[in-house]
């Protein structure tokens, strides 16, 4: 009985057996440490993505990538786990000199600034260019809305990140209201001019 | 020699370590700020993943149908679930959702948002309405993932926000990893606890960033949505939500209260098929039903996408009011229809649950190691904080105990009320107990026995109830798999005690 090569079990497999080969190579790359194997670590990403090709070809784009993303990371951590180094304590080495946090002086006025600098007011910029997009976009209104809500996590998450890594608080608060000027101005702009 | 070592001076790093000091002080602040309710909301929906499984676990007798409904089937669905709204004094809105690729059940939901009446019931492969569902404790899984149990509005934004901190999470513990490549596949166990942990947190958290990212973004869009359409309204809308979310989620039903026949949904589904022969029925939403302002909703699912259907528009005669385009339409509609999917890991099948569950595990691992290092490093530079070690333990090994417990009180009682406060109590003896304990290992030990002696009185008062075997086998999987985690939570408990306390005063925690 022939084999059927567009079979989308047969192809599933394919790309597993793919996803497997390139992050193993890479991780091959990795042990070596040197400058060299540059060549087998960009064989490597090629081998996933052709992974990602064989996976696209079995169940179409849209649902094929989509198994691929989630299938590197289980793959990577199958092999990590796999792979672990078991150690006796008190080995150290130079990994261990890790970088710490930078300390710095606080108070309790200065966390509660810090905390509605990170929620409060990057949660309000974030809203007003959402928003803004949302109104501005040269997209149908549907198009605008998703793509101006889906922008409203990703930039709170940012300024998060910044304003909570940035020991100055002046500049961040000044930055976060010109942004939300701009955001809101331009959302609201319409409505204003009508 | 000496080109050699100015050479070397001459290497940056591929990060500034100012840069990065900056960063971890961020990530830290934030991960203290917000663990436990990650923790939480991960847990939960590392659970939430399988919740057709719960249900069909909670409630085993009730009919499993594994083929599409037929539109016949459908409208006798309508039906039944229109003549139970009459009867419970709910007539408003109607929603049937049929067998899909994850989840086989028929249920259907009314729910008069006025009066707050509702009911939910599972019917058969013909549409008939044969038992109320009765899902207890799997309903307080979905609502603690949801809105934690606080008023819907108020929840959904802090589990939104608490979406917004993880992502920020994401992207500050990104930045603040210096060796990213040097290493990127090394786990190391055995050691200095903070460096085991270390590489634990480091090796999930990057490997796994597409789906954390995704999960994260997801759910904090879905929490923050209301929020976000209550500006846009302003903006755009003249402050009129409800107008806002017609432009994105379809046309709504108009405030005409004339009475009007049933829409004949049956109908509206051959039209669909009709324009796309290989589209199957997934679910239908009636709002105002039996007005003349009804308006219904089609979903209908064709092989190949993300989303769980498409939808169609019809009004109450059945006239076409366009479609959603979620599986086919824009970029914006596509991404609209993939929201739910991706974010539950509703797509594709069981298989896919099976990976989203291990990716939740996962990232609710990445949380919790991520508070055990910062104690740990507290602990290395001389700083230790041991009472918050055990709140910590208390925390984590309190959430499974706490889960459990809710439903051991749900079987025993078979009371739905009785889940939120068994649940607050428990985490707060779980938290309680941990810091009366000498030690956050000791803590741990206790609480991972106790969360697993919980599992399998779930899976005995479970066969109690029906039977050591019943009649439905995914009910018998779900057994077998909460024994399993027993085993090892039990298993982990039972770690030679000797050998533990040497890790414990060598390390801390």
């Amino acid at each position: 009985m022939p084999v059927a090569l567009d079979d989308p079990f047969l192809l599933t497999l394919a790309g597993g057996l793919f996803m497997a080969a390139g992050i193993a190579v890479v991780r091959h790359r990795w042990l070596s440490r040197g400058a060299r194997g540059v060549g087998l670590l960009i064989a490597g990403w090629i081998i996933v993505l052709a992974a990602f090709a064989v996976l696209g070809a079995a169940w179409g784009a849209e649902m094929g990538t989509t198994y691929a993303v989630g299938l590197l990371s289980l793959v990577a951590y199958t092999l990590i786990v796999v792979t672990h180094e078991r150690r006796t304590a008190k080995i150290r080495n130079a990994r261990e000199t890790a970088y710490d946090p930078a300390v710095r002086s606080t108070n309790w006025r200065r966390g509660i600034a810090k905390s509605l600098l990170a929620i409060v007011l990057a949660g309000v910029a974030a809203i007003g260019v959402g928003v803004a997009l949302a109104v501005a976009l040269p997209f149908p209104p549907q198009d605008r809305a998703v793509i101006g809500g889906l922008m409203v996590p990703i930039l709170w998450g940012g300024g998060m990140a910044w304003t909570l890594s940035d020991p100055r608080l002046v500049r961040a608060t000044l930055i976060l209201l010109a942004i939300s000027a701009a955001g809101y101005g331009i959302a609201f702009l319409p409505k204003v001019l009508t | 020699m000496q080109d050699a070592v100015r050479q070397k001076a001459r290497k940056r790093p591929f990060l500034p370590p100012e840069f990065v000091r900056a960063m971890l002080a961020g990530h830290s602040a934030l991960g203290i700020a917000f663990a436990a309710l990650i923790y939480v909301v991960c847990i939960s929906g590392t659970l939430a993943v399988f919740l057709h499984e719960l249900y069909r676990w909670e409630q085993p007798d009730a009919p499993v149908v594994t083929q599409p409904l037929t539109p016949d089937a459908v409208a006798a669905a309508v039906s039944g679930a229109y003549e139970k709204a009459l009867a419970a004094g709910a007539v408003h809105d109607i929603f049937v959702l049929g067998p899909n690729p994850v989840q086989k059940r028929v249920i259907v939901h009314f729910h008069d948002h006025e009066s707050g009446v509702e009911g939910d019931w599972l019917a058969d492969e013909t549409g008939t309405l044969v038992a109320p569902s009765h899902t207890p404790w799997s309903e307080f899984v979905a609502n603690l993932h949801m809105h934690l149990h606080l008023p819907r509005t108020w929840g959904l934004f802090l589990v939104g926000l608490t979406g917004v901190a993880l992502l920020s999470s994401l992207i500050s513990g990104l930045l603040s990893h210096p060796r990213l490549f040097k290493d990127a596949f090394a786990l190391r166990r055995g050691g200095a606890r903070r460096l085991e942990q270390a590489d634990l947190h480091n090796r999930l958290g990057v490997w796994g960033l597409p789906f954390h990212v995704v999960v994260s973004t997801t759910g904090a869009l879905l929490g923050l949505s209301t929020l976000v359409v209550g500006v846009l309204a302003l903006a755009a809308y003249d402050g009129d939500s409800e107008k806002a979310f017609a432009t994105i989620l379809g046309p709504m039903a108009s405030e005409d209260e004339t009475a009007a026949p049933l829409p004949d949904v049956a109908n509206m589904i051959r039209q669909v098929q009709a324009r796309h022969p290989d589209a199957v029925f997934a679910s239908v939403t009636i709002q105002h039903i039996a007005k003349a302002g009804q308006v219904v909703h089609v979903g209908m699912r064709t092989p190949g996408h993300l989303a769980m259907a498409n939808t169609y528009y019809f009004d109450g005669t059945g006239r076409w009011l366009g479609d959603g385009g979620l599986e086919t339409g824009s970029i914006g509609k596509q991404i609209l229809g993939a929201l739910q999917p991706l974010h539950f890991g509703w797509f594709g099948g069981f298989a896919v649950k099976i990976g989203y569950g291990l990716l939740g595990l996962a990232m609710t691992v990445v949380t919790a190691t991520g508070i055990t290092i910062w104690l740990a490093r507290r602990r290395a530079a001389g700083r230790p904080a041991p009472r918050w070690e055990n709140v910590w333990s208390g925390v984590m090994w309190g959430q499974p105990f706490a889960i459990a417990a809710v439903a051991v009180a749900v079987l025993l009682t078979d009371a739905a009320s009785i889940a939120v406060s068994t649940y607050l109590v428990v985490t707060v003896v779980a938290i309680a107990g941990a810091l009366a304990l000498p030690d956050a290992f000791a803590a741990g030990r206790l609480l991972r026995a106790v969360s697993g002696v919980a599992l399998l009185a779930m899976i005995g008062l479970h066969a109690r109830a029906w039977g050591v075997q019943p009649a439905d086998p995914v009910a018998t999987a779900v057994n077998i798999a909460m024994g399993a985690s027993a085993a090892m939570l039990i298993g982990s408990a039972l770690v030679p005690w000797r050998r533990a306390r040497m890790r414990v005063s060598a390390n801390g925690l």
